[in-house]
């Protein structure tokens, strides 16, 4: 473990992307019935999982998340009949490429929460928080950002201080 | 005046113990692009870089203000053009080294580009003369030569046997020569290799001109933007394109204001905020380049922005040949 | 028929069968001008450069005599009949010149409503291979110069199309060099593979030549266009190249011809089919799908099955 991350404790930062009819409301139940689980996800809330384009979950790493949550209605209680089939061929395929071009896939976690399902939504999001606690923060896309092409370079280290800086 | 290969190395090497940042063609995996160098022998004269030199003056991507909000206040910062480095840009062939020069016109037109004129006023160019050339060059049609010392300041003509003969074109390149002066020897009777002299038609720019001043509407626009797939290749590894876009990226938090290349060919070059698009079909679009190029940059500025490097003909996804367009309209 | 190096000498497939190929284009084309059959044929012609050629649309008898088949005929001509080519469908009826690679886009966009079979007169060329990026096309076509695609190719022979033009000589066999390097990525860590990949894409200027000569490229207003919500960024840094790529490759998969022009025309050699055969390889072991010289009416991921895998879900 480096110096500076043990100046702070690191907390995970989550970003959760649900379906208003399951997920959603299953969250919402685990809440009503005053369950406890990790504050550190940020819920975003979908009509349907079939809204959920891939590049979300790309921008949600590229702007800071270390761990993406995706959920939605089993197969066969979409809302909308079918959205949820399409998003599980949809991030099958995503996954292979996150997995190719080399992206941890033990980032980003796929569930099925049902409305009534408070208990599992509690399971799920403690579950992923740990294991990216576990992993530290994520690094790769944040590196990333920080690079600048050769010549657009100042050669001085406030700058690059600077850019470590950007949350 | 000349210098061995190994001199040549030497020169770069001692430049970096100053550190100067040395650019010149380095070769990165498959390809060779102008880099910095980390030490004289990566130095790669046997190709023309991938991208131009113009890269050096004018980044592909370059942050132009930054900003952050803290405790309910913003504070704005410029970047502090005094930490660019001194650098000197060696191995650079003429239809790359004469762009520089050409751009500067537009750079300090109706503004003063500090990005890329403080850049121009830290950097140092050696140019070299070519000896290897393709079918797709075609600098000596429009007005350069594969000697050319034009936008060089310190000029190498490579040698039977090795070596460059040296020439010092103006008082950087003199001073440059002068702090390294124990690395240069005496002039030799060796004879220059042979020129590469690209075998292509001559054009008559004038002639060239007017035709483009008489035929905006033509069906030869129509002809070529058939085939033109409307990507940015042509202007990006061009050394004399220069337009660009500004975008702000971040968040609410913080971000930064970026310039970075676009090109006249996208679809969206020219798209309004009220949606209107006055170049809204590739024929307009071609037409543009090749009106920039070879009409509005002389009606502006008196030359023509283009030096013959061939890379658009190389790399056109579609096989545009920007000569063999030059040669059609040269012909009417 | 094996040849394992190569003599300069001895092309690496006989030129007969381009000469003949096109011979066989040309008087197809010519009929078609001359019976009023088509407006406008699209197909490829010389160019100035020694060996190099061009896509044409021919209109005139003339320019359909010019219209030719060497290893030089990279483009994809599907790209002519997208969307994103408004210029060339209003000529009226035509005809496409198509080398399986390109019947494959071609079947992609009649499958996806862009294009009806009975509006396009297809002439399949009999392609025993081309060149591939930054080729010397001056030179006879050799084992270094033929494109990585082409060694895997099956589709060398078209079908269901309105003519054949030529016929498929003895074919080199030669190992498939990009199933190895994706097979070799596979065998990576994934931080080995995000050093790999990211060091391709900060080479990256965006120029967007892999987005404008691809066929299935045709929206009217692309995603990362758009800056309200700005999904991918639009300047050249390593982080919006790497998602300008991923987005690109996830909105292919299923579609995706396999004609590699991506990579081809990449100024920068980055190696993009790569993620667009990798993922149709993906395609294939999850739904069986594959790109077809037939429209098909379903792609994998515009449809689905009650069974699909969902082992990664919990």
């Amino acid at each position: 473990m480096h110096a500076e991350k043990q100046h702070h404790a690191f907390e995970p930062k989550l970003v959760a992307f649900v379906c208003t009819w399951c997920t959603y409301a299953g969250a919402d139940l685990a809440g009503t019935s005053r369950m406890h689980y990790p504050s550190n996800v940020r819920v975003v809330k979908f009509p349907c999982t079939g809204r959920i384009d891939p590049v979300f979950i790309l921008r949600a790493f590229q702007k800071g998340a270390d761990g993406v949550l995706v959920s939605g209605c089993h197969p066969g209680d979409c809302h909308y009949m079918a959205g949820n089939f399409h998003a599980r061929r949809r991030f099958a395929a995503f996954r292979q490429l996150l997995d190719f071009v080399g992206v941890d896939l033990d980032r980003l976690q796929f569930s099925w929460v049902s409305a009534a399902e408070g208990g599992k939504w509690v399971e799920v999001v403690t579950e992923l928080t740990e294991r990216i606690r576990q992993m530290g923060p994520m690094r790769e896309f944040r590196e990333l950002d920080a690079e600048e092409h050769w010549s657009a370079q100042l050669d001085e280290p406030e700058i690059r201080a600077a850019y470590n800086a950007i949350p | 005046m000349t210098l061995t290969l190994d001199n040549l190395h030497r020169l770069i090497d001692a430049l970096l113990a100053k550190k100067v940042r040395v650019v010149g063609p380095k070769r990165t995996g498959a390809i060779t692009v102008y880099a910095p160098l980390a030490k004289g022998t990566e130095l790669d004269l046997d190709q023309l870089p991938r991208r131009s030199a113009k890269e050096v003056f004018f980044p592909p991507c370059e942050t132009i203000l930054s900003f952050e909000k803290r405790d309910g206040k913003t504070t704005v910062s410029d970047p502090d053009l005094d930490l660019l480095p001194e650098t000197v840009l060696i191995g650079v062939r003429p239809c790359d080294a004469a762009a520089p020069g050409i751009l500067d016109a537009v750079f300090s037109w109706d503004y003063d580009d500090p990005f890329y004129l403080e850049r121009r006023k830290r950097t140092t160019i050696i140019g070299i003369a070519c000896t290897a050339s393709d079918d797709a060059c075609f600098c000596t049609a429009v007005g350069l030569a594969p000697d050319a010392r034009q936008g060089s300041d310190l000029f190498l003509v490579p040698l039977q046997g090795g070596g460059f003969a040296v020439e010092s074109l103006d008082a950087k390149g003199s001073a440059l020569k002068e702090r390294h002066a124990a690395l240069f020897s005496a002039g030799s009777n060796a004879q220059p290799l042979p020129l590469a002299v690209p075998a292509v038609d001559p054009l008559d720019l004038a002639k060239v001109k007017a035709w483009l001043d008489e035929n905006f509407e033509h069906p030869l626009w129509q002809e070529i933007a058939d085939r033109c797939a409307g990507c940015g290749a042509c202007a990006f590894l061009c050394p004399a394109c220069h337009c660009f876009d500004i975008v702000d990226e971040g968040g609410e938090g913080s971000g930064c204001r970026r310039k970075h290349w676009d090109a006249c060919g996208f679809g969206k070059f020219t798209m309004h905020a009220s949606a209107h698009n006055p170049r809204d079909v590739q024929a307009q679009r071609y037409r543009n380049r090749i009106m920039h190029k070879f009409k509005y940059y002389a009606d502006k500025f008196g030359q023509t922005l283009c030096t013959g490097c061939g890379r658009c003909i190389r790399w056109c996804p579609v096989g545009i040949d920007i000569k063999a367009v030059l040669d059609e309209i040269n012909g009417k | 028929m094996t040849s394992n190096h190569q003599n300069t000498e001895t092309p690496l497939i006989d030129p007969a069968c381009y000469a003949a190929a096109t011979a066989a284009i040309r008087t197809e084309a010519v009929r078609l001008l001359v019976a009023g059959e088509v407006a406008a044929v699209v197909g490829y012609r010389a160019g100035r450069r020694t060996g190099s050629v061009m896509p044409d649309v021919a209109t005139t008898v003339e320019a359909a005599g010019q219209l030719l088949f060497s290893p030089a005929c990279q483009n994809n001509l599907a790209l002519f009949l997208s969307k994103a080519k408004r210029e060339v469908l209003p000529h009226g009826r035509v005809a496409i010149v198509v080398k399986g690679c390109d019947l494959r886009a071609l079947a992609g966009l009649i499958g996806e409503s862009q294009l009806r079979r009975d509006e396009v007169h297809v002439i399949g060329v009999a392609c025993p291979g081309v060149f591939g990026a930054n080729a010397d096309l001056s030179k006879p076509l050799s084992a270094e110069g033929l494109a990585r695609k082409c060694r895997a190719c099956k589709v060398h022979l078209p079908e269901g199309v309105d003519l054949v033009a030529g016929t498929l000589p003895p074919l080199p066999d030669l190992p498939d060099l990009e199933a190895e390097e994706i097979a070799r990525l596979e065998a990576m860590t994934p931080q080995e593979r995000w050093a790999f990949w990211t060091e391709q894409f900060s080479r990256c200027i965006r120029c967007l030549a892999c987005r404008q000569i691809c066929p299935f490229c045709f929206c009217t207003q692309c995603l990362c266009d758009r800056n309200r919500p700005q999904a991918v960024d639009t300047s050249p840094r390593p982080a919006g190249n790497t998602a300008w790529h991923m987005v690109r490759a996830m909105h292919l998969a299923g579609r995706c011809s396999g004609c590699a022009e991506c990579e081809r025309v990449c100024p920068m050699d980055i190696p993009l089919n790569l993620l667009n055969r990798k993922m149709a390889q993906e395609l294939y072991e999850l739904y069986g799908f594959e790109a077809s010289m037939q429209p098909q009416e379903q792609t994998p991921l515009t449809s689905y099955r009650d069974n699909d895998d969902q082992s990664f879900i919990k």
